[in-house]
């Protein structure tokens, strides 16, 4: 199969239960035992948790009294976030030894971009073997990769073989990889997305090629363009080796549930306080703003709308968080609330559209 | 049926009717002008269906009769004539023939019972005002009134009648103007929505006018009757936007300054602003304001220095330049003033001076956001 454009050779490296295998490691009491780490204090979450714990449905982002009710043998462990840092620049160090392209997404997982690489070898399959191996020798934790012509499929694919396995989905296999591909696996098709596809009859990335691109540009506005390069192979982000924040959020868990928004407006001016520091330090505004709500029966709910001009300011974070909260009556009492700003004016293409762009307000009528 | 009627006085009195009458009409018998004549006094009506309006015209005639007759082909016959005498007679062939001066003409007619009837209105409150006050109140309020359909009650003028007196409110949820008059009393509180077709008709006849407009209203419809003249209308359904609540309180910086130099300034900047936003940038600091524009596109620019009186936090706002126009065009005042709170909250424009008593005007224009 030809691809009209340069083939990059792109790895994603995911740790294996990263938080929760570093405390195995250092604890050798906590060997083979279901760990969490996190989610110990009443209303915590766990943020990792150990493969052993996971066979009993335990998950990350899972409330701690939900993960004690599915494992009762849990064994929760206070997370050390220095640790981990220091974990992950060994990690990093690895990564340099072969490219300086390196996209870090969180403290485990990387994007490399070995295209040209510093050991001159052209494999990337064996590249990601060799930097697997290293991060065991070093760090005595396990890896997964994904090997592919771009981040979005490497991504997939490092999936596929967890844990500590690798996948290499090659340029000649990557229409029929993607093909196949459960359409909700796709980047930036979310829960609301995938309903429409489905309507769409679009279950598949062989579903999704069938559509033209007028079809999918109707149906989905910008992100047609997207849907339609993605199944054909193309994903031309490129791996940016300081990675810019794509949101900046603050959040709060309450003690108690709130039942009435009279109670979360106050608690919303906090939230929005906190980020408006947190953007004033380092000094971004965005245009879209997130209102998360999570029940009292941890069922998630986010409520988005993007405004034609930056925000950073509190009050303006917060008239429009209101107008979120009020948008649809609640479906019952909430245990966390936050709100978040993407579409930052980091991007660059934000940048220049910002010169032309003024915005009328209106009268909240 | 037989009448004779003045040329002049009839055209004069048709063609105020004929602005009710649509250009295209579902039903044709709305093409038409109803006549009703008994004995001396002859009312002419015209429809819309949502609006009705007539006028009883005083004529030569000892007959009765009910027809409805062509508008076009009448108002256009009218026009022709130097003032004279004219003579209608109904004919037996359903023909209308009006002698002139000059000679003949034959109309065909439609059975006036056709005609919808105007609606009675059942147990209606009511009010009186001078007729140019009408006007001045609707002339004030009815450029800022919306067209969206999908908020067709910001698509009319806002009627408030209370004891203490009557307000008059419209936007398009860009602009807003409230114009009060504590002067004038309603015997109960009321409130209505007027559409904008009956009011610029009410507005063109009554400006000026001394005589009393007596409004009739209930839940659906609403009556002005004044001289030899009555209109009624049906209402707008729904409930008015609380626009009390868009206007801010705390507005801790206030810029006075002559209106004519204002709207001259913001006119010629306007030139140089942006074709689809027409934003304009106001900076008070001191006593000056700054009025600048720019149109990236082109890299054309304008900035403008004014003398003014202002009191509160140096500050930057942007606004789109026609609605200032508008604003300050249908203001008359020698000075106005212009509050302020934040650049992202509403302006509030008011006239300093020139006001009768009881009168009051506020205005209010929600700003653009300014980048960078």
């Amino acid at each position: 199969m030809q691809f009209d454009f340069p083939l990059r050779k792109i790895i994603h490296v995911d740790m294996d239960a990263f938080y929760a295998s570093v405390e195995q490691k250092d604890n050798p009491e906590l060997k083979g035992k279901p760990i969490a780490v996190g989610g110990g204090s009443k209303r915590g979450v766990v943020s990792a948790a150990s493969y052993e714990a996971r066979k009993y449905g335990v998950r990350s982002a899972m409330s701690g009294y939900l993960a004690q009710k599915n494992c009762p043998e849990l064994i929760f462990v206070k997370p050390r976030f220095d640790r981990y840092k220091e974990i992950s620049q060994q990690i990093r160090q690895v990564f340099f030894e072969y490219t300086d392209l390196v996209e870090p997404l969180s403290l485990d997982e990387a994007y490399l971009d070995v295209t040209q690489n510093k050991k001159g070898n052209p494999s990337a399959t064996l590249i990601a073997q060799e930097i697997r191996q290293k991060i065991l020798d070093k760090t005595g934790l396990t890896a997964s990769a994904g090997i592919s012509i771009n981040k979005f499929i490497a991504k997939i694919a490092s999936d596929y073989n967890k844990p500590n396995g690798q996948k290499t989905v090659n340029p000649e296999e990557v229409l029929e990889f993607l093909s196949a591909l459960d359409i909700r696996k796709f980047y930036g098709v979310g829960k609301v997305t995938a309903e429409k596809m489905y309507q769409l009859g679009i279950f598949t990335g062989a579903d999704l090629k069938k559509k033209s691109l007028e079809f999918l540009n109707q149906e989905f506005g910008k992100s047609g363009q997207h849907y339609y390069n993605v199944v054909r192979g193309i994903h031309l982000s490129t791996v940016k080796p300081s990675r810019t924040p794509k949101s900046v959020g603050a959040e709060r868990t309450f003690s108690e549930n709130l039942s009435s928004e009279i109670f979360m407006l106050e608690r919303l001016e906090n939230i929005a306080q906190e980020l408006e520091k947190r953007l004033k330090k380092s000094k971004l505004a965005g245009k879209t703003v997130t209102l998360k709500i999570k029940y009292s029966d941890f069922t998630l709910q986010t409520r988005s709308k993007t405004l034609p001009f930056f925000i950073a300011d509190k009050s303006l974070i917060l008239d429009n968080a209101k107008e979120l909260l009020y948008q649809s009556p609640l479906e019952n009492s909430v245990r966390l609330l936050g709100i978040s700003l993407a579409n930052l004016n980091t991007e660059t293409k934000n940048k220049i559209e910002d010169k032309s762009i003024t915005y009328q307000l209106k009268f909240d009528l | 049926m037989k009448f004779i009627v003045s040329s002049t006085y009839l055209l004069k009195q048709l063609q105020v009717l004929g602005g009710v009458i649509n250009n295209s009409n579902t039903l044709p018998i709305l093409d038409n002008f109803l006549f009703d004549l008994k004995q001396n006094s002859l009312t002419v009506s015209a429809s819309d269906l949502e609006t009705t309006m007539s006028s009883v015209i005083e004529v030569d005639s000892d007959s009765e009769g009910l027809i409805a007759l062509p508008a076009k082909l009448l108002l256009d016959t009218l026009k022709t004539f130097p003032e004279q005498p004219l003579t209608f007679v109904v004919e037996d062939n359903n023909t209308v023939e009006i002698s002139s001066n000059h000679g003949k003409y034959a109309l065909a007619y439609a059975d006036g019972a056709e005609f919808p009837k105007a609606i009675e209105l059942t147990e209606p409150s009511s009010t009186t005002i001078l007729g140019d006050v009408l006007a001045t109140a609707i002339n004030k309020t009815i450029f800022a009134a919306g067209n969206d359909d999908l908020r067709p009650v910001m698509s009319g003028v806002f009627f408030q009648f209370s004891p203490e007196s009557l307000t008059f409110v419209s936007t398009d949820a860009h602009k807003l103007v409230k114009y009060q008059r504590e002067d004038i009393s309603a015997s109960e509180v009321a409130e209505f929505i007027m559409p904008k077709k009956p009011l610029n008709l009410l507005k063109g006849i009554l400006a000026g006018s001394e005589s009393e407009v007596k409004i009739e209203y209930n839940e659906s419809n609403a009556k002005f009757t004044f001289d030899n003249s009555e209109l009624i209308c049906r209402l707008i359904d729904g409930k008015y936007p609380n626009y009390e609540a868009v206007i801010p309180k705390e507005n801790p910086n206030v810029l006075s300054i002559s209106r004519s130099q204002f709207l001259s300034s913001v006119k010629r900047v306007s030139i140089f602003s942006n074709k689809t936003t027409h934003q304009i940038r106001l900076k008070v600091a001191g006593a000056e304001l700054n009025i600048s524009a720019e149109d990236v596109d082109y890299s054309n620019k304008a900035e403008e220095r004014l003398s003014c009186a202002y009191q509160g936090d140096d500050m930057q706002i942007g606004f789109n330049s026609r609605f200032l126009v508008e604003m300050l065009n249908n203001l008359s005042s020698d000075d106005v003033t212009l509050e302020m709170s934040l650049p992202n909250r509403a302006g509030i424009l008011t006239p300093a001076d020139g006001l009768d008593e009881g009168e009051k005007v506020t205005m209010l224009v929600m700003p653009v956001m300014l980048n960078g």
